[in-house]
Order: structure tokens, then sequence, then C-alpha cells
């Protein structure tokens, strides 16, 4: 291809400006929506993979490890059994144990799971890349009936500091049967983390089992017990989030804990079990991808439409520029280079489209979802650059390759 | 000069499908010499000008422009001869809509390196020598640099002119030049045709069915009387 068809290509596009614009909008507007579900697409896998990170093992009863994970990080669905409270002290005690956090779950507020945990739970529950729990407002709870909102859970009920909530048996959107009696005190809310977190209350697990004195039944009683710190050590917890001091030895504590004898236990490891889990929920991510591939095909037809009824009009053009001494190829190269400019301009306006446009969101999007958006140039933004023009190319070659013959079988004359 | 701008021996043509159009024994086109080319529309005379301009190859016979061999299997080498030695100029339409008439006179600079360093060896810019043949065919500097469709067609017709004769060819080759213009216009284009090809020592092949016009050129031929083919008629 010689030099001089770039200039020639360009000043042809801008003489056509309204038609070029057009095809260019069609295609800028595909790579926007390619790249805008590409971004957030990762930016939700991503997310929903470091849901919880930094937790080598989650500790459970003996289950399916990814019931284990749905109940214990996604507050989804209930667990089989809970875990006796010594298996919880022997794996907080086990070698190379650095710190173990037990959880216990079961109760609710209008929906909304209520975590029984220690304080340290804001200290190691970790997402993203580690970034730890942080409280937008007010301290961690510290005593009974004291509770931590999550983001979401303090946003969308109104709940600020110092209100007073009621927790609720069960987990259901509507319960019959309140804790009343236990009003919980509002001492903090977390900032948004984008994970279940935000839409979970915290309280200690002492208040869990201040509240449930007497419901052993799973009734309430009349009882009122009092608040001796002894009778508050609870029975059993849900599960146990464990971090390891080394890497190395998560793999044998997992076979330790899943041979235990004492009581039948389940270990799994969050990454891997998240993985799996978005094995099966994440084949709705190909569809999206599928679909903006699809629209991008859709923009990229627009070049051949555009240059194709172009034309017959360019007849006269092509036999002057034969005439002057252009070859067959050089007509053929500068429709190519026309149609590849046209791919290559909607894909680098579509790629500046999206990164300004997400480089604006992307605050109060993490600030609102706890959802980050991966910025910055990256390797998909130059493959779409990359693919698009080069498809460009592929589809100017049709007209291209018919321009070429048209010129060829024009000869000398120039037809009317 | 020895060489002949043009020299055409037992040239048969035909299109694909259809009877020889042109059968053309012997014709030459002297250097630096201008020739009236009459003929109908219809009999011939754009094939003919395109296998002289080796955008058509030819099936047999010979066609040499300027001594340079117009060679039917090789396409590249017809197309940068046309590039460095010729300068068409068509009945309409000469003009690169998206270039400026400035552009589109250098236009065979961009396909013709030679053409280019052929201005370099005379010492000339390019710009200055575009400016000069603009100057000289009576186009003056205002309005070169707008678009080209705003000229009239007589003004698209120098500016094609000066285009054909940027860079010295040896031969421009004119299809009907004239037949758009009004009858003023006409007599002045064609005299300028004429005395810049002279000036710049290239042969002229001026075709047209006008025969008022062949009275200015040194020679006059008509087509029908050396194309012996018989389904040209």
């Amino acid at each position: 291809m010689r030099a001089p068809l770039l200039t020639l290509a360009w000043k042809s596009l801008l003489n056509r400006g309204l038609s070029v614009g057009l095809t260019i909008l069609a295609i800028v507007l595909s790579v926007t929506l390619y790249l805008g579900v590409e971004k957030i697409r990762s930016g939700v896998r991503d997310s929903f993979n470091s849901t919880i990170s930094d937790t080598d093992l989650i500790v459970g009863a003996r289950g399916g490890s990814l019931n284990l994970l749905l109940y214990s990080v996604f507050r989804l669905g209930d667990p089989t059994a809970n875990m006796g409270w010594d298996s919880y002290e022997l794996v907080a005690s086990a070698p190379n144990v650095e710190w173990a956090v037990p959880i216990s779950l079961g109760d609710s507020h209008r929906g909304y799971r209520v975590v029984g945990t220690t304080a340290d739970y804001f200290q190691h529950y970790r997402y993203g890349r580690s970034r730890p729990l942080e409280l937008a407002t007010g301290r961690a709870f510290n005593g009974l009936h004291e509770v931590v909102l999550g983001a979401e859970v303090a946003r969308l009920l109104a709940y600020q500091i110092g209100d007073e909530v009621v927790l609720s048996h069960g987990v259901g959107e509507v319960s019959f049967a309140d804790h009343s009696g236990h009003d919980f005190a509002v001492v903090g809310v977390l900032a948004p983390t984008g994970t279940p977190v935000d839409r979970s209350l915290h309280v200690s697990l002492e208040s869990i089992e201040a509240i449930h004195i007497g419901w052993d039944t799973g009734m309430a009683t009349r009882a009122d017990p009092g608040e001796d710190a002894d009778a508050l050590t609870p029975d059993s917890v849900t599960a146990v989030l464990v971090g390891v001091n080394s890497p190395i030895r998560v793999l044998g504590l997992q076979r330790q804990i899943n041979t235990y004898g004492g009581e039948a236990l389940t270990a799994i490891m969050p990454g891997v079990a998240l993985s799996q889990l978005w094995e099966v929920i994440g084949a709705a991510e190909t569809a999206f991808t599928a679909i903006s591939l699809l629209v991008i095909t859709v923009g990229l037809f627009g070049i051949l439409t555009a240059l194709t009824s172009g034309l017959n009009e360019r007849r006269r053009e092509m036999a002057v520029l034969r005439a002057t001494g252009a070859r067959p190829s050089d007509i053929f190269g500068l429709l190519v280079l026309e149609a590849s400019s046209i791919a290559a301009a909607g894909a680098i306006i579509g790629i500046i489209i999206t990164q300004v446009g997400f480089a604006l969101v992307s605050g109060a999007v993490r600030s609102q979802y706890g959802l980050d958006l991966g910025g910055g140039f990256g390797l998909s933004e130059m493959s779409v650059l990359v693919a698009v023009t080069l498809a460009g190319a592929l589809l100017g070659a049709w007209p291209a390759w018919r321009a070429q013959r048209n010129a060829l079988a024009d000869g000398l004359s120039i037809r009317l | 000069m020895s060489v002949p701008a043009i020299a055409i021996t037992n040239l048969r043509f035909a299109w694909p499908g259809s009877p020889d159009l042109l059968a053309i024994d012997e014709f030459k086109l002297a250097a630096a010499e201008s020739l009236f080319l009459a003929g109908a529309s219809g009999s011939g005379k754009s094939t003919l000008l395109g296998l002289i301009a080796g955008i058509t190859p030819a099936n047999t016979g010979e066609i040499s422009v300027l001594g340079e061999h117009m060679d039917p299997a090789r396409a590249a080498r017809r197309d940068a001869i046309r590039a460095s030695q010729l300068g068409v100029i068509f009945q309409l339409f000469n003009l690169v809509p998206y270039l400026t008439p400035l552009e589109n006179v250098l236009l065979p600079l961009r396909f013709s390196p030679e053409r280019a360093s052929r201005l370099r060896d005379a010492g000339l810019c390019p710009h200055q020598e575009a400016h000069r043949l603009l100057d000289v065919l009576g186009l003056d500097g205002d309005g070169l640099d707008r678009a080209s469709t705003a000229l009239s067609v007589g003004q698209q017709q120098r500016v094609a002119a000066a285009r054909a004769l940027l860079g010295r060819p040896g031969l421009v080759i004119a299809d009907e030049p004239t037949s758009a213009l009004d009858h003023d216009t006409r007599d002045a284009f064609q005299s300028l045709l004429t005395t810049e090809c002279q000036a710049s020592g290239a042969a002229l092949l001026f075709v047209s069915h006008d025969r008022s016009l062949a009275a200015r050129f040194d020679r006059s031929v008509e087509l029908d009387v050396i194309n012996k083919a018989g389904g040209s008629r």
C-alpha cells in the first residue's frame, strides 16, 4: 500500500462527512456498549470472586461446599446444622491458625440476615483486594443489644445511629416471631462493600444468645434470664472463618478438619468454592458477551452499506485516479483503507467514551455498590481496537474488490 | 527526437464476447506532434485511448508509448508508464471531488515518483509549477483551494489540462475535452492546450467528433480510415 493513499482516503472520508459520521457513530455505539458490558461484567465477576478474601478456610457442619459458601458468605439458604462451640475452640487453637472468627446465623430483621459474631469480624473480614470493612459512621458493637448495620440495610431502611431495631427469629421477609423486648441500638454503619455484608446486621454472639434464652423449644417463653456472662457463651455457631499463617498449611488444615472424628465438619477454601459457584451462575455473562459482540457486528456492517452504496457515484473518481496513474490495487487499497479508518475511528472514539465515562462514574459506583470497574487502557481495549479495525478492513474488501473490478471494466471511459 | 510518442502495429482488440472493435495495422504519432483523431461516438475511440493509456490490455499487436512497450501481461508496468508519461483529459468530471483544484493538479505526483523526480531534476517545486500551469491556463490563484465542484466546467477542464501537463509527460491524450464547453470557451481551451503541449514538448492526441477543430493540429486522422475492423459501425 502506498503512502499517498492515506491522505486520499482521509480527504475522501471528510468529503462524505455525514454518511461516514453516521457509520462511525454506529460503531462508536456498539463498541461503547461492548466495552461497557465487558467492564461491568468483569467488575461484577471480580467483585464476586473476591466477595471474601484473605479468609483461608470456612468451616461449618458437614455438608456441601457450595451450600456452606452460600449461607456463610452470601446469606442465602439455611445451614443444615450448626457446629459445636468446642469444635470452634479446637479450630481456633489449632497450630498455624492465625485467627478464627465464629459467625452465627438464623435471625433476621425485615428480610435482612443478622450475623452474630465477634468484634474480630470487622478486623479480619476482607473483600476485594484485601480491603477491610470500614465504618461509615459510628463504632463497632462492644456490648449486648448493639447492632452494626451493613450499608444497604441502613440506606434502604433509613436507619441512623441511635435508632432501635427489633430482630426476628428465622429469616423470612415477614416474621411472626419477633425477639420483642430485645431492642437493639444502632451503633455503627459500615461503608458499602458491594458484598453481602451490605445486606447484613452485625451483633455480638452474646447478643444472639441473650435473645434466644428460653427459645430452646423454638418458641418464645416469658422467662427473663438476666444477662450473666456465663449463660451467654454459645453452645454452637453456624460457621467459622479461619485465617492461616502460611498458605502452604491451608490444605493440610482443611484435610484435618474434614477428617476430624469428634464432629462431622466441612472446611472449604472460599476462593475455590467461589469460582465453582461462578461457573454455575456465570453462564449469563457469556450471553451478555455474545449479544454485545453481535451488536458490534451489526455496527460494522454499516461500513459495507456506506461503501457499497457510494460505489456507483464514485466510478468517475476511480477512472480519474486510474488515468492519473493509480493501479487497480491502489483503488482496492483506497477503499480498504477507508473502511478500516471508519472502523478504527469508531473503535477509538468508543474506547475514549468508555474510559472517560467510567472514570466519571467509577467513584460513585464504588461508593454506592462497592463495585470496582477496573479502569485504564488495557488488553481488552487494545484487542477491541485491533479486532474492529481488522474486521472493518475485511468488510471493506468486498466493495473494494467491486470498485477494482469496475475500474478495470471501465477502462479509460467514464460512465455517466 | 526519433522515438515516436505512440507506435501501434497490427493491433487487434475486441471486448469479450464481441466482434473485433479495433484492427489497426499501423499508427504513429511523432514526438511533440499534435494530432486530431476524428471519430463518432461508438467508433471505438475511447477503447483505443484506453489501450494507448495501458488501462486496457491489448489482445494482439504491439503498442508503444514513447518507446515503452505497453505489455498486456504487465499491468503494473503499464500503470507506471501511464503515471510517468501520460496526461489524460476527459470530456467531463475530470476532477476528484474531494480534492481542491490544486491537489487535483498535483495528483499524478502521488502515483509517479518519476514524474516528481523529473520536476525536481528541472529544479522546479511542484506547487510553484502547478501554480504556473494554472496561471498560464488562465486560472488565477483565487479559488484554487476551494472545492473542485465549485468550479465551472470550463475551469475544471483547464485544471485537468494543467494536471495532464504537470511534470512534462511526453504524451497528452484528450477525449472530447471541449464538447461540454460553449463555443468561445471551446476555442480558447483548445488553443491553450495545443500551445502548452508545444511549449512543454508533449505530443497531443486530441479525439473529437467535431471536425471543425481539426485545422489547428499538425495532422488529422479519421479513425474509420485507420481502423479496418468491420464491427465499428
